[in-house]
């Protein structure tokens, strides 16, 4: 390899090196690399941006309380005691201690005024934490619901027992293309593209073909570029899959095909 | 965006003076530092590893590591942030293949079991969640296949080597998908 095309290999392993995906021994050669060729490492940093959306387009959680505390309390400082050293005092004459109860009265009541005005306050104050406490719960919810999606997506994609199938055109949607990937386990993640919009009044079904008969996957509709990108459960006792079909049916769906076929594939 | 890119500068400015005064042994940098990014770096942990336990441990650790290294962190090498992610990441991801040689965990715990602690800046807030939209939405552009492909390196950990065996197809396409996906991400990202 000259070293023109040497390099060449190395522009194009700075996008695969920025996401993590090479192995060892290239991360160790891309690094080498790196020290000598300001084109790579200018390349590379080209996917700064891409790196800081991935580490932070993920779904925002709130960490719990007790996570500040631990990692916080332990290293601040205890807060300084108040200075109680010139409180006690002398208390001489009687004069001198009516007049201290008299001061100790209208202290008394000044508190009181305080004390009335602190807790308004803290009324304030906790009616705008219940908000927010609110605001963050609703956050919440929607976050851990698209974790939760994408989590399902990819728990497929790993499983030990992954299967793929890929479904090909049939004469109502020539173009379209269908690909599923199963895991008895953890379910179906089913993504086509080129389909046309479903006749009206009808709606896009998923069937897994097992040898007794087929079994609704469920039902999904492509968005306007044609594309379906879903994730099916499917019940773990099913017999095995042999073949996917992809037909239109009513709205809602039915318990056995009726429609035309859109997409077909044979089990590998 | 304009609120977005302020408060961005505003906050490398202020991290910048806070790891410098955790160098110096300021306590209070350090909570003022998690107050500001202990919700990414929980949710980044959170999103690798799909537990709360475990990604609390790896926030620990990370915010240990941050605090140990202050004094060693060159101000001029980049920003304080992209430093805490690139570690966050290493970290959930070096715990996430240890445990991927022992069996499966229970499903993760559920994180609405307790309070959570919502007194991080309101407009660094709002000014991320419109960024993460943004990112969410570059991400679900991108066809299915090179998004998953992104994603198994990112978030799982996966080589291209991996992926491929994973996803039973040739290696030269797995790492195609990568650079095409990446490209694409890189385009939209820089044009918004």
């Amino acid at each position: 390899m000259s070293t023109h095309d040497a390099h060449a290999a190395f522009l194009e392993s700075a996008s695969l090196y920025a996401v993590h995906a090479l192995p060892d021994d290239e991360q160790r050669a891309f690094e080498e690399h790196l020290r000598t060729c300001a084109v790579c490492a200018q390349e590379l940093r080209s996917f700064d941006v891409v790196v800081a959306a991935l580490s932070r387009g993920v779904p925002q959680l709130d960490p719990r309380v007790s996570l500040r505390e631990a990692i916080v309390a332990s290293r601040e400082r205890a807060p300084r005691m108040p200075d109680r050293a010139r409180s006690a005092s002398r208390w001489g004459s009687g004069w001198l201690a009516a007049a201290a109860i008299l001061v100790a009265a209208v202290g008394l009541a000044l508190y009181t005024a305080t004390l009335r005005q602190e807790i308004t306050g803290l009324r304030q104050q906790l009616r705008s934490a219940l908000v927010r406490l609110d605001q963050a719960d609703r956050r919440l919810d929607a976050a851990t619901q698209s974790v939760n999606a994408s989590q399902l997506r990819i728990a497929v994609l790993i499983a030990p027992d992954l299967a793929r199938i890929d479904l090909a055109a049939q004469p109502p949607a020539p173009q379209a293309v269908g690909r599923a990937f199963w895991s008895r386990a953890r379910g179906l993640v089913f993504t086509a593209s080129a389909l046309p919009p479903p006749p009206v009044g009808r709606t896009y079904q998923v069937w897994v073909i097992t040898a007794n008969r087929p079994i609704s996957a469920g039902t999904a509709n492509p968005d306007d570029r044609g594309t379906i990108t879903a994730f099916f459960a499917t019940p773990p006792d099913i017999p095995v899959p042999v073949a996917m079909a992809v037909t239109d049916e009513p709205e809602g769906g039915v318990p056995s095909p009726t429609g035309n076929r859109y997409l077909v594939g044979a089990a590998q | 965006m304009w609120l977005f890119w302020a408060v961005i500068d505003v906050t490398a400015d202020a991290d910048q003076s806070a790891v410098v005064r955790m160098a110096a042994g300021d306590q209070a940098a350090l909570a003022e530092f998690y107050d500001r990014h202990g919700r990414a770096v929980y949710s980044l942990a959170f999103r690798i590893l799909r537990d709360q336990r475990d990604a609390e441990e790896v926030v620990q650790d990370v915010f240990a590591q941050a605090w140990r290294e202050s004094a060693r962190y060159n101000t001029r090498r980049g920003s304080v942030m992209a430093w805490l992610m690139t570690l966050t990441r290493s970290r959930a991801v070096d715990r996430l293949r240890g445990r991927r040689s022992r069996p499966e965990n229970a499903l993760a715990a559920d994180p609405r079991a307790e309070i959570t602690d919502a007194a991080a800046l309101a407009d660094e807030q709002l000014a991320w969640s419109v960024r993460a939209d943004r990112v969410r939405a570059a991400l679900d552009a991108l066809p299915v296949l090179q998004r998953v492909a992104i994603e198994l390196a990112f978030y799982e950990g996966l080589t291209h080597a991996e992926i491929a065996a994973r996803l039973e197809e040739p290696l030269g396409t797995v790492k195609t998908r990568i650079r095409q996906g990446l490209l694409k991400l890189r385009e939209r990202l820089a044009d918004s």
